[in-house]
């Protein structure tokens, strides 16, 4: 995996550019990501180190933002409110969707050098207003669309906020687009859960990147904001205690179960898509407080790894929590303190981790023998 | 006689929200508007639409119209649901989200 302190390293380009093309796949991945990661720290320092990286690959790209409005009707996308490099509008909902698909871009690009949903600069489009009293968010296969909740009722009437309020909400469904292009789960049953579960903990990680916080500091809440004052409730979902997020006298209780015992089996919801997540979205949770630190860095690095190379359409719940397994040996090495934190997040949410077997032993971190040649060392192009 | 059964489920949150309506015990008003709704969006004799690969988040729609002689049901997504259906759609909505 790349270290993330390997990005501050000052490395002539052409060299990375070398093992892209030339290496083996492993490592035109890590060069690629490494390369990638260079170009974002660039864009956050600003011109400081602009001239030392100039040439660097951008292989992340920058945000390419469109933002629609649909004036409550339902035609999509509707007509242009805002695009990439304007100012913000007098529209709070078109800046929600700009600066919520930018923040999950970043965090795609900065913490797993993924350039957009398709990993190939795909524009991130939204449309805001979609009809009248939708109470809801989507992904219609190519582009996100948010209603603004119960607009149309008076104030004291109203439960749900304008989607866009909530940045794990734009988060969760961006990254229903990176799963299409990536594991491409089926909608429906376990699969659909998963699919369910990965934008969620995707989601929230955007959240968490954004407010800087490490595992043990956020809420875990998807959906904050999306309530209004008439609810009792913190939000849509709780990653950290499924099934406590909301318990109303209109709405109900909160049905997410957290444990694979209490597995729902309905038709409703696509086979109950955004019930049973909260199975998987606890055991995230469980193996990033496990593991500590940022979660994004580590359990998101394991995730994303598991989403985008092992995961197919048809993968189960045991399927991720095998190869999640899997994969934390091979970045982190067998037996280490972030396989063992994976292991014990799936236990607790009742699934027993089959163990392939598989793993390399962990990857000593270069660094005595300075940054680039330990880099190239670490890539198999020194000694 | 005329009974509409209307459900809308998935969505962000997974909520499902139901309505069963007998329109005979409407007041005549009401049970007039939605009889017209019926009738103007020709539900008894729309076909059913060819199942789509459902919209991550999306709602899921399904209204049935039963009579005295028939019963006929759409099923649709947001993805696909038909203009013409929106009036009575929306109406429905109204209802289910006052309950």
């Amino acid at each position: 995996m790349p270290h993330r302190h390997s990005i501050f390293c000052i490395l002539p380009p052409h060299m990375l550019d070398q093992v892209v093309q030339s290496g083996t796949s492993a490592q035109r991945d890590m060069a690629a990501r490494t390369l990638a990661a260079s170009r974002q720290i660039r864009d956050r320092r600003g011109n400081i180190t602009a001239s030392v990286m100039k040439g660097a690959i951008t292989t992340t790209g920058t945000a390419q933002r469109t933002v629609y409005d649909a004036k409550f009707g339902t035609n999509l996308p509707g007509s242009i409110a805002r695009k990439e490099g304007d100012a913000p509008v007098a529209d709070v909902a078109v800046n929600e969707a700009y600066d919520g698909s930018g923040a999950t871009h970043d965090l795609y690009a900065v913490a797993f050098g993924r350039n957009s949903i398709d990993n190939h600069g795909m524009n991130l489009n939204s449309t805001v207003h979609y009809d009248k009293g939708y109470d809801n968010a989507f992904w219609d296969g190519q582009q996100m669309v948010y209603g603004d909740g119960d607009e149309d009722l008076p104030a004291s009437e109203r439960l749900f906020n304008r989607f866009t309020i909530s940045l794990d909400v734009i988060g969760h469904e961006l990254t229903h687009g990176v799963t299409q292009y990536e594991a491409n789960l089926v909608y429906k049953n376990q699969q659909g859960a998963l699919n369910e579960a990965i934008s969620d903990i995707f989601g929230s990680l955007v959240k968490q990147y954004q407010r800087d916080q490490t595992a043990d500091a956020a809420d875990w809440i998807i959906g904050e904001g999306l309530f209004t004052a008439n609810i009792n409730g913190a939000g849509i979902r709780s990653m950290k205690a499924p099934g406590t997020a909301y318990n109303d006298p209109v709405l109900g209780k909160d049905p997410q179960p957290a444990h694979m015992k209490d597995y729902l089996t309905t038709s409703q919801d696509n086979g109950g898509v955004h019930i049973n997540s909260g199975i998987i979205n606890h055991a995230f949770y469980v193996s990033a407080i496990e593991i500590g630190g940022y979660a994004w860095a580590k359990a998101g690095q394991i995730w994303y790894k598991t989403l985008t190379e092992k995961l197919n359409s048809n993968s189960n719940f045991q399927n991720v929590a095998d190869l999640t397994f899997q994969t934390a040996g091979e970045i982190f090495g067998v037996g280490s303190l972030e396989q063992i934190g994976v292991k014990k997040g799936w236990t607790e949410v009742g699934i027993a981790v089959v163990d392939s077997g598989s793993g390399i032993p962990p990857v000593p971190i270069p660094g005595g023998d300075g940054c680039l040649k330990g880099l190239l060392r670490s890539v198999g192009l020194a000694k | 006689m005329m009974r509409i059964i209307f459900e809308r489920s998935g969505g962000f949150m997974g909520r499902k929200v139901s309505l069963d309506l007998d329109l005979a015990t409407l007041p005549p008003d009401q049970a007039d508007a939605l009889k017209l709704l019926v009738a103007e969006s020709d539900f008894l004799n729309l076909t059913e639409l060819p199942t789509n690969t459902p919209a991550p988040d999306g709602f899921a729609y399904s209204i049935t119209v039963k009579t005295s002689t028939i019963q006929h049901t759409i099923q649709a997504s947001d993805a696909n649901f038909p203009q013409g259906l929106r009036p009575l759609l929306n109406d429905l909505l109204a209802r289910a989200r006052s309950q």
